[in-house]
């Protein structure tokens, strides 16, 4: 995929912080009409209208996901010349209460690619578009450039990067609940393009995927001690982290994919460390008796957050990634396990577990204040961010045991369901792909 | 120095084991094993002579209650008298904790136990660990008594 033109993240974080700092605004309505093709042969299947009808749609169903952005379209109705791309008119927009208006176009090229353009609009205010992005895709990439789409759409109402062009690896669970059947699957942020990275022969957990989302690590107990192992998922070679050691658990990649932050078991004793992610070193960050493990990287990597129950009860505690200046930041009743910082820096999201409650999904401060409980539960663990920053992905067990992923925004709400193929739990959301 | 203090009271302990178990004074050293074939036959035997294949804790914690010392000690005796049969302690958290932390639980369980069998003479050749975290529950469902019988630990015979 060749990025043909994106002024990303313009002034439109500065242009659109300004409303409501601190408090929920209300979602902006913005027209999806149907993008339009300058192709005098339109129609056929995998022709540039027929794409462009597709992508419309897929940018649509996109934006409805979000509690940002209410879309209205695409309509056949409302379809528009290719020069009014770049010059829409927004009166009929503004009449049907718009805030936003999204425009493009599919092209087709001689050498059998597409050109993908996208234009964002204010309706209110006129004007020419306060962003836009293009691509030239192989016919069989348009969903990608359908979400940056989505994602040029969204950044440009909240100020955040948008969540569409993204991966979530999992854990798909099957069979009885005594003895699952657990597999490593990965899909694309809206569900679609699963697949299985590992066989379903060994138990499997946790994964977590590289900044990249090329590569991913996860948990095996394939051998009989559960371990640490790193998979590519291009050459679908994988091998153990830390080669020849015991029990190792927790993954999680630093920011720049480098390093590997995990968990080693010895004895009755579980310590953090950090090995490069392509061999060699390792380094022991904790040394507590006890039980330190759930680390996770600051987004500049220099910090690292993680439970420890060197007090008595699992708690959340901050120390630089080098293992000095460990600090506790959680204070409250119960247990305070898995946390994640979130990719803005701000937050801290966890797993809190209360006594006669069960388990809930919460977050803090990165320093540890304005903490606040996010679900209801009894069974939500395993929260992973959006990229956005502005909701969190988990697993929640139903009555029955069989988990299944959902998502919930740090300002509240319900949590939606998830649609995955089979029982989901411990998932991972990545960064916005390049 | 250090080495010697422990292996002392490893042996205070074996005796003390020893001592509570009829008929092992009068007849030392252990008698051989009568001859089972099969790991199948040296399972069920181990079960029937040591009570019980699995210890249980109480919630969050990897201490030993009486009742799991005296199941240990039953095993530690089946154990010293297979010296050739290899086992692995699982250790098992429960359905209210986090996966990861259930993971450092099962194996706290697993080493607990280990360290036992070892205070109690058995050869720490023939003891491995491993945890399952809370992966494979006994028992379904979240009620209190559920919880109690998964957080288990269970010597399972390999060879």
């Amino acid at each position: 995929m060749t990025v043909r033109s994106a002024r990303y993240l313009l002034a439109a974080a500065a242009l659109l912080a300004a409303p409501a700092a601190g408090q929920q605004p209300a979602a902006a309505v913005i027209a999806i009409p149907p993008i339009t093709t300058p192709d005098s042969d339109s129609g056929g299947a995998g022709s540039a209208a027929a794409v462009a009808w597709q992508a419309s749609q897929l940018i649509a169903a996109d934006l409805r996901t979000t509690a940002e952005l209410v879309p209205i379209g695409p309509n056949q109705k409302d379809y528009y010349s290719y020069p009014e791309v770049t010059a829409p008119t927004f009166s009929r927009w503004r009449a049907q209460g718009a805030k936003y208006l999204l425009t493009g176009f599919v092209r087709s090229r001689a050498d059998g690619r597409l050109t993908v353009g996208c234009y964002v609009y204010d309706v209110v205010k006129g004007g020419r578009d306060i962003d836009r992005i293009g691509f030239v895709v192989a016919p069989g990439d348009w969903r990608r450039a359908a979400h940056k789409c989505s994602g040029l759409a969204y950044s440009v109402a909240t100020g955040s990067p948008g969540i569409f062009d993204t991966r979530i690896a999992y854990v798909a669970e099957s069979g009885s609940l005594n003895e699952r059947v657990k597999r490593v699957a990965v899909m694309d942020g809206d569900g679609n393009n699963q697949t299985f990275v590992t066989a379903g022969d060994t138990v499997v957990l946790t994964p977590r995927l590289s900044p990249k989302a090329d590569q991913l690590v996860y948990v095996s107990f394939v051998g009989g001690q559960p371990h640490v192992r790193l998979a590519d998922l291009g050459s679908k070679q994988q091998r153990p982290l830390v080669p020849g050691a015991g029990m190792s658990f927790a993954p999680r990649f630093s920011p720049d994919g480098g390093r590997i932050a995990f968990t080693m078991q010895t004895g009755a004793n579980a310590d953090i460390y950090v090995a490069n992610a392509t061999g060699g070193s390792i380094q022991r960050l904790t040394t507590a008796p006890g039980v330190d493990t759930g680390p996770a990287f600051s987004p500049d990597g220099r910090r690292i957050v993680f439970e420890s129950d060197r007090s008595g009860t699992q708690q959340l505690y901050v120390m630089n990634s080098d293992g000095t200046a460990q600090r506790r930041i959680s204070f409250g009743g119960g247990w305070y396990a898995s946390p994640e910082w979130s990719p803005d820096g701000e937050w801290i999201a966890y797993t809190r577990r209360i006594p006669g409650v069960g388990l809930r999904i919460g977050v803090m401060r990165a320093d540890g204040s304005d903490e606040k409980l996010l679900s209801t539960g009894p069974a939500d663990e395993s929260p992973s961010w959006a990229p956005s920053s502005r909701e969190i992905l988990f697993h929640r067990a139903g009555p029955d045991g069989r988990p299944a992923l959902y998502r919930i925004s740090i300002d509240g709400g319900e949590p939606r369901r998830v649609a995955t193929p089979l029982d989901g739990s411990d998932p991972d959301w990545s960064a916005v792909l390049d | 120095m250090r080495r010697f203090v422990i292996l002392a009271t490893a042996a205070i302990f074996a005796a003390s084991a020893s001592a509570q178990l009829p008929g092992l004074r009068r007849r030392p050293p252990v008698p051989p094993a009568p001859v089972l074939v099969g790991i199948d036959a040296l399972r069920a035997d181990f079960v029937a002579q040591a009570g019980s294949d699995k210890v249980y804790f109480g919630g969050d914690a990897a201490v030993l209650t009486a009742p799991a010392q005296a199941t240990l000690g039953a095993q530690a005796v089946w154990l010293r008298r297979h010296p050739g049969v290899v086992v692995r302690i699982e250790g098992h958290g429960d359905q209210s904790d986090t996966r990861e932390h259930a993971l450092a639980v099962g194996a706290r369980r697993a080493e607990e136990v280990r360290s036992h069998l070892v205070l109690l003479g058995v050869p720490a050749e023939q003891l491995t660990t491993m945890s399952w975290g809370k992966e494979r529950p006994a028992v379904l469902g979240t009620s209190p008594e559920a919880l109690a019988l998964n957080r288990r630990a269970v010597t399972v015979l390999v060879r």
